[in-house]
């Protein structure tokens, strides 16, 4: 099994929501270019698959591919998972202390408690409304800034978005059975625990288009409420299947044949 | 029901700038030229340059930076070392997310000025000595 490939597909947010488009606001790069994955870092990626094969001419083996979403401008994927929820409960704890306090040290209500209520409220920021459609991943969480920090509901400007989503990939590639892409769940870290991935065939050259269809989230307020609304928009990538033999990263022997001996060592010798 | 986006209240979003760092080649060559991809959150407001070394972030007196990388293997390690611009402009500063280790830096433009042009040092992998950016980016009023 040959090494697996990551995607990855960076999305500003923030301008693909205000523009309607994914078109100019998404970024992909994959870790292919020495083996000729052409336009890393624009949206025209072309990811390079060279398919290995036995000496016979037979398919060795498939091709695996990871995508991995990443947003622009957002809190980085290196935080770990959950955070947003992290955050809700170290605040809510720190506002119970400053609550305390408060109570214990003034018994009538003064200018200077409502002052200090207020700073507490602003400390503790406000939480996204949980629907029954969007209980699970960021329900109940409060919103948080660029930096890490809960902020209040006049403040919401500055709210770090949510990694986007793919929830499909689809497209001539697929058509063609050229990929066959799932979502799976792991433990992983990084993405949220579900990722999409696929297997290549690489035993037909050529160049295949296909198509991600990636969700954001826009924070809107609905009878005074807020949450995250789910936006759905499209992105369009390609695979560039050649049947060239690998190139020898040991011995950089170039994309000719590896030296390997017509015979095997011991025998007929 | 009324839905409506959010009004945009008089918090600015910071402008994130985004090192995409491609750490393997970059270790392979011992620099950063064409292992590096910048980006800002910017382009509505002008900025160029997107997914090259040279990124031209618009930036305003006032204006709030943030600068973050990412590793474009998820496995390698990246991070910023330090940000070399002329502190009389912009002061970064690193700070850390409440909480973890993840670093960002950031500083707030204190004057407009012509393009001012900024090198950041990138720590990769085990490599004992940062590594700094050979072309540079730059903020732009």
């Amino acid at each position: 099994m040959p090494q697996q490939l990551a995607i990855i597909v960076l999305v500003d947010v923030s301008n693909a929501l205000a523009s309607s488009t994914l078109e100019g606001n998404t970024y992909l790069f994959d870790n292919m270019k020495l083996h000729g994955s052409v336009n890393q870092g624009t949206g025209e990626l072309v990811t390079a698959i060279n398919g290995s094969y036995w000496r016979d001419g037979s398919q060795a083996s498939e091709q695996v591919l990871n995508w991995l979403p990443y947003s622009l401008g957002s809190i980085p994927p290196t935080v770990p998972r959950g955070y947003e929820v992290e955050r809700a409960r170290q605040t809510d704890e720190d506002a119970l202390a400053e609550l305390q306090e408060l109570a214990a040290k003034s018994t009538v209500p003064s200018a200077d408690a409502e002052a200090e209520l207020n700073r507490i409220r602003r400390n503790v920021g406000t939480r996204v409304k949980t629907t029954r459609r969007t209980r699970g991943r960021m329900s109940g969480q409060k919103i948080v800034d660029v930096m890490g920090q809960v902020v209040t509901e006049d403040a919401t400007a500055a709210a770090s978005y949510p990694a986007p989503v793919i929830t499909d990939i689809y497209g001539e590639a697929v058509d063609s059975k050229i990929m066959y892409p799932a979502e799976y769940g792991s433990p992983d870290m990084v993405t949220d625990g579900w990722y999409w991935s696929a297997t290549v065939d690489t035993s037909r050259p050529g160049t295949y288009s296909y198509m991600m269809r990636i969700q954001l989230h826009k924070l809107v307020q609905t009878n005074g409420e807020l949450r995250w609304d789910p936006v759905n928009l499209t992105c369009a990538s390609a695979l560039k299947i050649t049947s060239e033999p690998r190139r020898n990263a040991f011995t950089k022997a170039g994309v000719g044949q590896l030296p390997i001996p017509a015979t095997r060592p011991g025998r007929d010798a | 029901m009324t839905t409506k986006p959010r009004r945009e209240a008089a918090v600015k979003r910071p402008i994130s700038i985004t090192a995409v760092v491609d750490a393997v080649g970059a270790l392979a060559a011992g620099n950063m030229h064409g292992h590096l991809y910048m980006y800002d959150t910017n382009k509505s407001g002008g900025s160029t340059g997107f997914g090259t070394e040279e990124l031209q972030t618009k930036a305003r007196r006032g204006d709030q930076i943030l600068w973050n990388c990412l590793a474009l293997e998820c496995e390698a390690f990246v991070a910023i070392d330090d940000i070399i611009i002329d502190r009389d402009i912009c002061e970064p500063v690193r700070k850390v997310y409440p909480g973890t280790d993840v670093a960002y830096w950031t500083g707030t433009v204190k004057k407009d000025a012509g393009p001012i042009t900024y090198q950041i040092k990138f720590r990769l992998g085990t490599r004992d000595e940062p590594i700094t950016t050979t072309l540079s980016s730059s903020l732009v009023g």
